[in-house]
């Protein structure tokens, strides 16, 4: 039932609002997945920021309302899950996106949705990572596939990222799946053509109607469902059969077939090469791939190279139906050195890898000798010039010492890694840093520190927290509140200031139209039971000090909640103050380096024997000032001209 | 015209854009796509970068009428804009010899090699420019470096360094698009201030660029 409302607004704000099919637009990945949810009609969309998905989310913070999208950001990537494909039994077409890691943390809902089926369609977007550019591993998300009965498309451009995502909304209504689409760094974070199609004149109906045997999965439905599920999934297999998303080009006898943005990749190279009468190029778009795809594709090449990241996962697929229908056609790819086991690829892997394949002459035989450049400088990520974290981590290991263990967390904080900080000594997922420290310390009867921010500590510190106090761990956890999820790209926090539109994050209040609501850390803590509880702000050196000292030696959990602003996030809201220009006076300066030792401020330069301050990075925090024993970070004078 | 052409074996054309976190270097691919996706080009861009730190070494590529992969291959690229020397130097890979190289001079020094040296651990400190410049010049044929912040000061704001490099691209008529046509179809509708200076330092890469040009086909006697 398609219920009639305006939703194509006159003077749309933002690009992918025009309803004008047919043009044709550069548009970023991510954005491109926004588009094609909204020429589905989509109407609700939640989302926990994580790179590369993050756009997805931010870019519906900007037009939902405008769109007539329900749009939240939420505490967590469960949380997103479950909130969706609630709102989805209301007939609603419904999305919510994460990164690959969110899409584990969201498992337990997300295991039982395909037995309870969807109303409205629903689409996950768990966008990977491959060589983990920006996370703690890489993995492959199309295992969910097999695993738990989930559809998984696998788009190799922008284009095929919007044509996807438009179609699975249906198609997940047809089949009652909840469907996963699964870009990549690549896909999501590449422009590229797509064209525009129409955007819908209506939406899905809205009601609830009561039927427990249907959306209740205790085991005699769940029994129940999981029958019809093996159908539904069949259903899906042949649908997809019928679907765009397996074009095949070329006419040669050696097959390649290739999934991702591989696709891309290896579909460029025949371009350039001129390959296509050797070659025929099958692109996997989907997940279950249907049978009847494979067996004419590998009925009509005597061979066929595998091209895609991650793992073998159509490798193995292939190399299965194959042998169920006894089609004896060789297979190259990971599984026979073709292709390494691990990380993404790049055109020249691939380019390498078809040549060796096809016979032809090797790529490295015919370029030209790189000369050998000097040793080029890495620039690692570090912390900002005046991130209040710094100014945290600096006192908090000036009283907890070099003997103590720092359990840490996921957000920029993370940067707390290495030297000269330090206070990082095990890391695992969002959340971790507080059950580590309680596992640390009840081991070792030694009190841990744990150190998570904001964001992190609402989307899963909270229940550790819980767990820490039961238990009567002796627990130092730090919350670095900075009032924003900084590390994605500044999304609103459950502590940011949403109250005021201007100091929210740069895409704007976390659920549209609603909270105002500015949530207290203390209060939270309190509420739970811990007794020890102290509000401080990092950058006043003797209530830290004091604070620290008094965590230290107490007993049992106790919580400091640390309160700076991200210094990044001020600076684009045009919040912070005049900064005083600082500068370290030569005369003073002795060169004892300290400053640089504890700090590792990159607005600190050293040159030549000489410690200066750049005034173009220099925010003028004056944490060095503090740390400085000869006084020789000072203001600089201004002179009126 | 004899200017020096970005040329390509193939169809259409290979930009990579290589800077450090800051610079603008995301900005200027982004104002790139812009200009020829509306000139009716076909236009895929990719990015580089680490996490939301600035300062990070960030790589940016502009494809235009190229296909559809969003990565520039070992060797591919038609011109390179390089904001910084090091991180020019990093893309060396994707360099041929029939690939220009514009280069900005002036070095951003990762605070880590000052930092590092202090503390007297480890670390190689940062390379001489003129090094780096040789290497490059073993690879690329044209490669052509001044100091291209200096120019962006000039012209009111080192902000401005990205319409620089810019100009230094659309000066040298490599690609199919003139600079007063870039100047009308993206800088002209500027609010004042900003017009100003992005018209100063877009120009002052555009005319740098058609000086070196010209000396450079002076000098191979053509
Ligand atoms: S973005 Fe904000 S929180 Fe993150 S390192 Fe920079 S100042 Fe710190
Ligand atoms: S005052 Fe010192 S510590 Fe703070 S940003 Fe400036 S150089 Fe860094």
């Amino acid at each position: 039932m398609r219920e009639e409302a305006t939703f194509v607004s006159a003077a749309p704000t933002h690009e992918i609002l025009q309803d004008s099919p047919g043009t044709r637009l550069c548009l970023l990945g991510n954005v491109a997945i926004a588009r094609g949810a909204l020429e589905a009609g989509v109407q609700f969309f939640s989302c926990y920021p994580g790179t590369p998905s993050s756009e997805v989310g931010d870019t519906f913070a900007r037009i939902a309302e405008e769109a007539g999208v329900k749009f939240e950001y939420s505490v967590n990537e469960k949380i997103a899950v479950e909130v969706a494909f609630a709102a989805c039994l209301t007939g609603a077409r419904s999305m919510c996106s994460m990164k690959h890691l969110g899409l584990n943390y969201a498992n337990d809902p997300i295991s039982t949705m395909p037995y309870v089926g969807v109303e409205g369609g629903m689409v996950i977007v768990s966008a990977g990572d491959p060589s983990a550019i920006t996370s703690p591993n890489e993995q492959d998300q199309r295992h969910f596939c097999k695993f738990l009965y989930y559809p998984v498309f696998d788009p190799g451009t922008p284009d095929d990222a919007l044509r996807t995502t438009r179609y699975a909304f249906a198609f997940s209504e047809q089949t009652r799946l909840p469907v996963i689409i699964r870009p990549t760094t690549r896909v999501c974070h590449s422009s590229g053509m797509v064209t525009l199609g129409k955007l819908p004149g209506g939406r899905n109906e809205i009601h609830f109607d009561k039927d427990p045997s249907r959306y209740v999965p205790i085991p005699i439905n769940a029994r129940r469902m999981r029958k019809e599920l093996t159908e539904r999934f069949e259903l899906a297999s042949t649908l997809l059969r019928e679907s765009d998303f397996y074009p095949r080009r070329g006419e040669g006898r050696h097959g390649i077939m290739a999934s991702g943005v591989s696709y891309a990749y290896a579909s460029q190279i025949l371009d350039d090469l001129g390959l296509w009468d050797q070659v025929t190029l099958q692109q996997i778009g989907a997940y279950p791939i249907p049978e009847s795809i494979l067996r004419d594709f590998l009925g009509a090449v005597d061979s066929v190279l595998l091209v895609e990241e991650l793992t073998p996962y159509m490798e193995d697929w292939v190399a299965e139906a194959a042998s169920r229908a006894a089609q004896q056609v060789p297979l190259f790819g990971k599984r026979t050195g073709h292709f390494p086991m691990e990380f993404e690829y790049s055109p020249d892997l691939v380019e390498d890898a078809v040549r060796q394949y096809l016979g032809m002459t090797s790529r490295s035989s015919l370029s030209v000798d790189v000369p050998e450049l000097p040793e080029l400088p890495p620039r690692p990520p570090v912390l900002c010039p005046g991130c209040p974290h710094r100014a945290a981590y600096y006192l908090v290991r000036k009283v907890f010492g070099k003997n103590t263990t720092y359990c840490n967390d996921i957000g920029c904080y993370t940067l707390g890694y290495g030297e000269p900080l330090n206070v990082c000594d095990v890391l695992l997922c969002m959340g971790a840093s507080i059950t580590q420290a309680s596992g640390i310390a009840r081991m070792t009867g030694k009190r841990t520190v744990a150190c998570l921010g904001d964001s992190t500590f609402f989307h899963s510190g909270l229940p550790a927290l819980a767990n820490a106090l039961q238990a009567r761990d002796d627990v130092t956890v730090i919350i670095l509140d900075n009032f924003i999820t900084a590390m994605t790209g500044f999304q609103p926090s459950l502590t940011s200031n949403r109250g005021d539109r201007g100091s929210a994050g740069r895409h704007g209040p976390s659920v549209s139209g609603i909270s105002k609501m500015r949530f207290s850390i203390e209060g939270v803590v309190r509420g739970l039971g811990v007794q020890d509880i102290y509000s401080v702000d990092p950058y006043d050196e003797a209530a830290m000090t004091e604070a620290l000292k008094q965590a230290k030696s107490a007993e049992g959990v106790n919580v400091l909640v640390c309160h700076s602003p991200c210094m990044v996030n001020e600076r684009r809201l045009g919040h912070h103050q005049e900064r005083v220009p600082l500068r370290i006076n030569v005369d003073k300066c002795n060169g004892c380096s300290l400053c640089v030792r504890l700090l590792g401020c990159p607005g600190i330069l050293v040159s030549g024997g000489h410690y200066m301050i750049d005034d173009e990075l220099c925010v003028g925090c004056g944490l060095c000032a503090n740390v400085c024993k000869h006084d020789a970070v000072e203001p600089i004078a201004v002179e009126k001209i | 015209m004899s200017s020096p052409k970005c040329e390509s074996d193939a169809k259409g054309w290979r930009i990579l854009i290589a800077g450090t976190g800051g610079q603008g270097a995301l900005t200027a691919a982004r104002v790139l796509c812009g200009v020829f996706v509306r000139r009716g080009h076909d236009v895929v861009s990719g990015q580089l970068h680490g996490m939301a730190q600035r300062g990070g070494s960030v790589q940016s590529s502009v494809l235009i009428d190229t296909g559809i992969s969003p990565v520039i291959g070992a060797g591919q690229a038609d011109c390179v804009l390089g904001f910084e020397p090091v991180e020019t130097a990093r893309a060396l890979s994707l360099m041929s010899k029939n690939t220009t190289v514009y280069m900005n001079t002036c070095a951003v020094v990762p605070f880590v090699v000052g930092q590092q040296l202090a503390l007297t651990r480890a670390g190689a400190g940062y390379p001489a420019v003129k090094d780096l410049i040789d290497c490059l010049k073993k690879v690329a044929q044209r490669v052509f470096s001044f100091d291209a912040m200096q120019r962006a000061f000039d012209a009111g704001s080192p902000k401005a360094l990205n319409m620089v490099m810019l100009g230094c691209l659309l000066g040298s008529e490599a690609l199919p698009c003139t600079a007063d046509e870039f100047w009308t179809t993206t800088l002209k509708t500027m609010p004042s201030k900003l017009k100003q200076i992005n018209t100063a330092a877009f120009f002052a890469g555009v005319e740098w660029a058609r000086e070196v040009g010209n000396a450079a086909v002076e000098a191979s006697g053509s």
